[in-house]
């Protein structure tokens, strides 16, 4: 195990999972104090039951404060200020957070604002500026899942001056994340694949980041591990509750392991494409995930090789020979949404051409590869990358990608 | 992994290891709205050389800073409140404790004394609740580390405290402070945490999330505690040991597993010996035990101990047997090259009986008493008549 | 048992030479960056995408020394190490004197020094992408190979002997004048 002159890692939540995990809430919330929470959640969640469920959980441990299920698709300021008004209205002392990554980050940022009794949100985004423990936060993710019930980041859209607010300290981190096999249950074939394999390029690219340390790169193994074992099979029975709890147990992994590693490839350009054509996260990730490998094939093979025991296990890795173990992470990767795209009808897309919408219109127009290419050139990510990125290679890979075709490594300038 | 029964894991503390990490400490204090720390430490037992390197570590920074070092190895509550006593005159905002054991159990103490505001640290007690995170605390291990620095137990005064508030927020592990000076002491903390550590790793109910804290410090160990036993200039396979030996102490406060943890912690208290020496001597006959119970957890070690090639070479019959023929082989290279300086059983450590008697009568109160009586005579204990 | 209570305080300024050394590259790099974008095209393009007041610091915490860079009147300029001469609209910041003397003595890159946590981004991260990509190509003119491949996580080997030759007088003869 490798260790690196420096490094720095921290995962301060406090994680509690099991079939059953809902239920020691409240005892959770008197340990911090608190027997007051506001519920916050999203229209989704809610019709699928989960917050039902949740409170059921609760209802003689604690009085809850409120339950707010506005919360939009993509973050939103004015949501933030709203629940942090019904938040202070009902003398609430923690907030519950029941969702997906646009929920935890809504949830984390009504902390900020009630906890600093912020009037401006903004003034708290610089690096440094939030350093004050925040109020009790307990986070119930519900897909297997973006990992944002570990990481220390929000983001919180303006939508009235168009920007984008970041905020990056340890004190966002919940002080709880439940992980409890009943909040994945209802996500449909098509959600969990797309999910899944967001967690497992979450996984994958914290292990080969340049942020990446030994701890770091143990949550990845284990992540890797539980996410290629079960999703497959999650995927085609949806109420498989050990392996629901297994991906969520994976997926928390994956988030604990990036939100220290960082990411790199695989995400700048999947916000990218996000951004210019609203593909979902989760389908970026499982399109670009063997794409990013290819890129920075030549810069980390031996440290992607690493990921073929836990991945395939020891059959598959004793009979592979050391030289084309990092080729085989990348097409077991390729077997997995081919899997997935069986198992889902055909709604898992596998490269970019295929990804469509509701109505069946293409998503991912080719014309519209060099704006992503371009729009990738903004995006964080690319820092932590193994390899450098520049505007023809990002388009190299996107293209790759629409077309499902492999990555003419060839085309990589090599420094 | 079972995860049926479902499982809760905590480790509050952040860890920064390398190189100049203590230059950093500025920063991470304000990170937690900490401005003027006071450090708590000792000079015979931290040494000088630690102590100015912390101070300079701060020599940009324009903070004030209060350094108490006369901790000793007697240290008691009166101690602590005279630390406490200084700490509100000075009006400090965070500790950060520099050394290991007693000097880390002290500052532990102090900072639950000043975070709770009480008037007289003399009247804390195990029974006191620690309902509330404590005030901001860094711990900066030096060669000397036992593992429970990190861990959520204080040791003072035969008192002994548990909260997981009394975790660290930050570890910090510099390799100009964890180079060993002495390769028992390196030994022995590093045997500590390896049995501290495959006691939890191996237990049935083990979780996936400490997991990968006990996989990183057993690599660790496996990989570099020989090296930093034996060349003891070599900086990096110290600096491996001491992030393992601060992984041992989350290891150790999220698991109920502790059969050789207790053993040592007992040997501590009533004979003054590292927990590691005793620890390095139940751990064959532990193994064993456990080998008898359900070989497929010990097959699981492999992994970590073996690497990927030989695990995976290994058919899964011969894991378990694998497994505990490489640690063997690992402990008795340590215990060779220190050429006896670690006893490697009771008789040979020179315990006195009235000693041993002192033991004997705190390990038959253990609910499991009889089976840590078993373990001490099948280590030479037994030997020890009057 | 009492122990001696040392009651110090700790003053910035405690680590000279390496505040010169830091302050002397820092100086040395801002005149390098209003130099190199003069005479490098890719650096000129990325200064023409940030908007025109557009002005950047670069140095260390707690008091500097510090580099501000920024764009007057379409033109890159070297503003010196005033944090308040001019709104900044980015700021990296490295957390002490010894990350910085680890950076600028090329011990660590820039890349190395982001992934060992040595230096925060104050600003838009679009921002502090191209600031990065113009430090890395400033860095490759103003180094040997030797070092700038251990400076920068990609060395240009691709670029024309011709555009290095040219580049680096250009870049110096600009960087020792001032122009």
């Amino acid at each position: 195990m490798i260790l690196p002159d420096y490094y720095e890692f921290c995962c301060r939540v406090k994680i509690v999972a099991g079939h059953d995990a809902l239920e020691k809430i409240p005892a959770l919330l008197a340990e911090m104090g608190s027997k007051k929470p506001l519920i916050i959640t999203d229209k989704g969640v809610a019709a699928a039951g989960l917050v039902d469920i949740v409170v059921n959980a609760l209802k003689d441990g604690v009085t809850i404060g409120g339950i707010a299920d506005n919360v939009p698709p993509d973050s939103d300021l004015k949501v933030v200020n709203q629940l942090a008004g019904l938040y202070r209205d009902n003398a609430c002392d923690a907030i519950i957070a029941v969702g997906g990554g646009s929920v935890m980050d809504t949830a984390k940022g009504v902390n900020i604002v009630v906890s600093e009794n912020a009037t401006d949100l903004m003034a708290f985004s610089g690096a440094g500026a939030l350093n004050r423990r925040l109020k009790p936060l307990v986070a119930i993710p519900t897909t297997a899942g973006t990992g944002s019930e570990v990481t220390l980041v929000a983001v919180i859209k303006d939508h009235e001056k168009h920007q984008k607010m970041l905020f990056t300290s340890y004190v966002l981190l919940p002080n709880v994340s439940i992980l409890d096999s009943r909040m994945t249950m209802t996500m449909p074939p098509f959600i969990t694949a797309m999910t899944g394999m967001d967690a497992l390029s979450h996984a994958v690219e914290g292990y080969y980041c340049l942020q990446k340390n030994p701890l770091s790169d143990a949550h990845s193994l284990a992540a890797v591990n539980m996410i290629h074992q079960y999703l497959s099979t999650v995927t085609q029975n949806p109420s498989d509750k050990e392996g629901r709890l297994a991906m969520a147990v994976g997926a928390c992994l994956a988030g604990i392991s990036f939100s220290n590693s960082m990411v790199g490839i695989v995400h700048n350009l999947g916000h990218a494409t996000g951004a210019v054509c609203g593909v979902p996260h989760g389908i970026c990730m499982a399109v670009l995930l063997p794409y990013g490998l290819e890129y920075n094939m030549h810069k980390c093979g031996d440290t992607i090789a690493e990921l073929l025991l836990p991945m395939a296990g020891e059959e598959v890795y004793r009979t592979t020979p050391k030289a084309e173990r990092a080729d085989k992470v990348v097409s077991l990767i390729r077997q997995m949404n081919q899997d997935l795209n069986a198992i889902t009808g055909g709604r898992h897309a596998r490269y970019f051409s295929e990804v469509k919408d509701r109505d069946g219109k293409q998503m991912v127009p080719r014309d519209v590869l060099p704006a992503i290419a371009k729009a990738a050139l903004l995006d964080g990510a690319t820092i932590y990358n193994p390899e450098d990125q520049d505007y023809e290679e990002n388009l190299l890979v996107l293209e790759a990608a629409w077309e499902g075709k492999p990555l003419d490594r060839s085309k990589i300038k090599k420094g | 992994m079972d995860l049926t029964n479902g499982f809760a894991f905590t480790c509050p503390f952040k860890t920064n290891s390398g190189n100049k990490a203590l230059e950093n400490l500025p920063v991470e204090l304000a990170g937690l709205n900490a401005f003027k720390p006071l450090i708590i430490t000792s000079r015979p037992l931290a040494g000088c050389r630690a102590i100015s390197t912390l101070k300079n570590a701060f020599g940009d920074s324009g903070m004030t800073l209060g350094i108490f070092d006369g901790v000793t190895e007697t240290a008691d509550l009166s101690v602590v409140e005279q630390i406490r006593d200084i700490f509100v005159k000075g009006q400090y905002d965070s500790i950060i404790a520099l050394g290991g054991g007693v000097v880390v159990d002290v500052a532990k103490i102090v900072n639950l004394a000043v975070s709770q505001k009480v008037a007289d640290a003399r009247q804390l007690s195990p029974a006191t609740a620690i309902r509330d995170p404590l005030g901001p605390f860094i711990v900066i291990p030096t060669a000397a580390a036992t593992g429970m620095e990190t861990s959520k137990y204080a040791f003072l005064q035969g008192k002994s405290f548990v909260s997981v508030h009394l975790m660290p927020d930050l570890v910090i592990l510099d390799p100009r402070l964890t180079r060993a000076k002495d390769g028992k002491a390196v030994a022995e903390a590093g045997f500590a945490a390896f049995g501290r550590i495959l006691e939890a790793d191996i237990a049935p109910d083990r979780n996936p999330l400490m997991h990968a804290y006990a996989f990183t410090a057993l690599r660790f160990l496996r990989e570099n505690l020989a090296d930093a036993v034996n060349k003891r200039c070599n900086k990096k396979a110290s600096l491996a040991v001491a992030n393992a030996v601060a992984m041992s102490g989350c290891v150790i406060s999220n698991t109920d597993q502790n059969v050789l943890h207790r053993l040592g912690q007992v040997f501590q208290k009533i004979v003054h010996v590292h927990p590691g020496m005793i620890i390095g001597m139940c751990l064959h006959p532990f193994l064993d035990d456990c080998m008898k119970k359900d070989s497929s957890l010990i097959a699981s070690l492999l992994l970590p101990l073996g690497g990927d090639d030989k695990y995976a070479a290994m058919p899964e019959a011969g894991r378990a047997g694998e497994a505990l023929r490489d640690i063997y082989e690992f402990s008795y290279e340590i215990y060779r090259s220190l050429k006896g300086k670690i006893p490697r059983t009771i008789t040979e450590a020179g315990i006195q009986q009235y000693l041993m008697n002192d033991v004997m009568d705190i390990i038959n109160q253990e609910p499991d008493g009889a089976y840590l009586r078993t373990m001490i005579d099948r280590v030479g204990g037994g030997s020890i008549k009057a | 048992m009492g122990g001696l209570i040392i009651m110090k305080e700790v003053h910035a300024g405690g680590k000279l030479l390496k505040k010169v050394y830091v302050a002397i590259f820092l100086w040395f790099t801002g005149r390098a960056i209003q130099a190199t974008a003069k005479v490098d095209k890719e650096v000129k393009k990325e200064f023409d995408a940030l908007p025109d007041d557009f002005t950047f610091a670069l140095g260390c915490l707690p008091n500097g020394p510090w580099m501000v860079v920024g764009k007057e009147k379409g033109k890159v300029k070297y503003f010196g190490g005033d944090l308040n001469s001019r709104k900044i609209h980015l700021r990296l910041v490295i957390k002490n004197i010894e990350a910085a003397f680890l950076i600028l003595s090329f011990q660590e890159s820039t890349a190395l020094a982001t992934t060992r946590n040595r230096l925060m981004t104050d600003g838009e991260v679009p921002y502090a992408l191209s600031v990065i990509r113009i430090l890395d190509i400033v860095e490759v003119y103003l180094l040997p190979k030797i070092i700038a491949s251990l400076a920068v996580k990609r060395y240009p080997s691709w670029w024309s002997f011709g555009r290095k030759l040219a580049g680096r007088i250009g870049v110096y003869t600009r960087t020792l004048l001032g122009i």
